[in-house]
């Protein structure tokens, strides 16, 4: 009697242990166990897509200087800034802001003690959300070895300008020619015309007005 | 057999832990070493091409052949510059990195140039957007945060020049688009902001008014390529005012974004 209790508590034991076992078992190696090695083994395995490791210099910042005709204000210095957002090859994204001081009309000129706009509405500001393209990328070749990146673009885009204590929407549209010194520090000639109307002398006409600027950039 | 399973499970977690290091050391690795040292790549296809420049229009001047290393170097848009073992360097096309070349331990270093998955998979986007705002033009700038596939939350600041009035706005709203995955993806969106309204210096009424706003709108998203997608909106602006009755405006705009 006793050692068929025994025996029977010996097998308890054994089977407790084996399901423990089982259970305690990773699930991967019983699937493993189960599973036939394939007949021919591929020798390629599977390539992970990593985080980019380059660093890529899509933006580019500009300091903007040059002349803004405004009309019927004369022709004033203009500086300014440019962000730019390059989406390809050809295609950008352009933010910019600019300030310029309006002058004296002709009219103010000539009548001697007339002021047709208290100072502080003088100051002529803006910015822009414009699209642009590039084209015609090319090589300047320069004596010594010396070869830079060329490219033209157009650009076109709307904002807001805020002159004579006002601000008015304002439609811009120009073309530009950039040269890379190296691939992070390049050089601007551009020439815009800003459009806008106003009611500043009297009736509502549209002004036209033509920036022509030089920029310094740098890739980032 | 208890203390036995313990102990295995004990080094199952041990295990998984020792998996994870190789990443995590790799993580801080990318963190660290970003920039200061140049991943090299050996080229698997039978040649990559080079240009002089970061664009199609630039010359073909020189190709590498298959075994060649490359150091890559810098990107502009989808072009890679890359040197190679003679301090020769040129820009090759992202696309035939990422398809032609691997790293010493056998890994794709350059990933493919995003597309549409990426696109319906996008944590976030930038917008700029003009037009309409009952006969005025419009301009605004949004940004926005895509925090499930479905669902974004979005800040938009709009500037509306009318010939009387400047209207400033700024809006925080929720989005959401029923079908992620489609190249022309409709959203609904709903918030509320704020409107400041200032009447032209050239007009005798020089009353400033500032205004609590609802709005719901109705857009559209198209994928274009690349990086870039077409948004279209519509929106039904309430604006509470502190007179007898609020004002209805309806704006609609048309504008190009990007998405990260």
């Amino acid at each position: 009697m006793e050692t068929r209790t025994r025996y029977f508590l010996l097998n308890l034991i054994i089977v407790i242990a084996l399901v423990v076992a089982i259970l305690a078992t990773p699930e991967d190696v019983l699937a493993q166990s189960d599973r036939e090695p394939p007949l021919i083994a591929p020798d390629v395995e599977p390539q992970p897509v990593e985080q980019a490791l380059v660093d890529s210099e899509n933006f580019e910042i500009a300091a903007v200087v040059g002349w803004l005709n405004i009309e019927d204000f004369g022709s004033s210095m203009m500086y300014g800034g440019r962000l730019t957002y390059h989406i390809s090859e050809s295609f950008f994204v352009e933010g910019g802001v600019g300030f310029a001081e309006a002058e004296e009309t002709s009219f103010e000129r000539l009548a001697g003690d007339v002021q047709l706009l208290p100072d502080d509405d003088r100051d002529y500001s803006w910015y822009h959300l414009n699209l642009g393209y590039r084209f015609l990328p090319g090589e300047a070749f320069f004596p010594g070895g010396y070869v830079f990146n060329t490219n033209f673009y157009v650009t076109a885009g709307a904002g807001s300008t805020d002159f004579a204590g006002d601000n008015r929407f304002t439609v811009n549209y120009g073309a530009g020619y950039q040269m890379l010194f190296t691939d992070s520090i390049s050089a601007h000639l551009n020439v815009r015309q800003h459009l806008f109307d106003s009611d500043i002398l009297g009736e509502d006409k549209t002004f036209v007005n033509t920036e022509v600027s030089a920029a310094i950039s740098v890739f980032f | 057999m208890g203390r036995s399973s313990l102990a295995r499970k004990g080094m199952l977690v041990l295990c998984c832990l020792l998996w994870s290091l190789p990443l995590r050391a790799g993580m801080l690795d990318w963190l660290w070493a970003s920039g200061d040292e140049p991943v090299t790549v050996v080229v698997t296809a039978p040649f990559v091409e080079w240009r002089t420049g970061p664009a199609i229009g630039y010359p073909v001047f020189h190709a590498s052949e298959k075994g060649e290393w490359l150091t890559l170097l810098k990107q502009k848009t989808r072009w890679i510059k890359v040197r190679d073992s003679r301090d020769r360097e040129g820009w090759v096309l992202q696309d035939d990195l990422a398809m032609g070349t691997l790293t010493a331990d056998g890994q794709v270093a350059v990933p493919p140039r995003p597309d549409r998955d990426d696109f319906s998979n996008r944590s976030g986007e930038a917008v700029a957007m003009m037009g309409d705002f009952e006969g005025a033009a419009a301009i605004s700038a949004a940004a926005s945060w895509q925090f499930t596939r479905n669902l974004a939350i979005e800040f938009q600041a709009s500037q509306v020049l009318g010939s009387r009035s400047e209207i400033r706005l700024a809006n925080l709203s929720i989005q959401h688009q029923p079908f992620p995955g489609w190249r022309l993806s409709p959203y609904l969106t709903m918030g509320g902001g704020y409107a400041w309204n200032s009447p032209k210096a050239t007009l005798a009424q020089t009353e400033r008014r500032e205004n609590p706003t609802a709005h719901i709108g109705l857009g559209l998203r198209y994928y274009v390529a690349d990086r870039y997608f077409v948004r279209a909106e519509v929106r039904d602006y309430k604006v509470f005012t502190d007179r007898t009755t609020n004002e209805e405006v309806t704006e609609w705009k048309l504008g190009l974004g990007i998405f990260f």
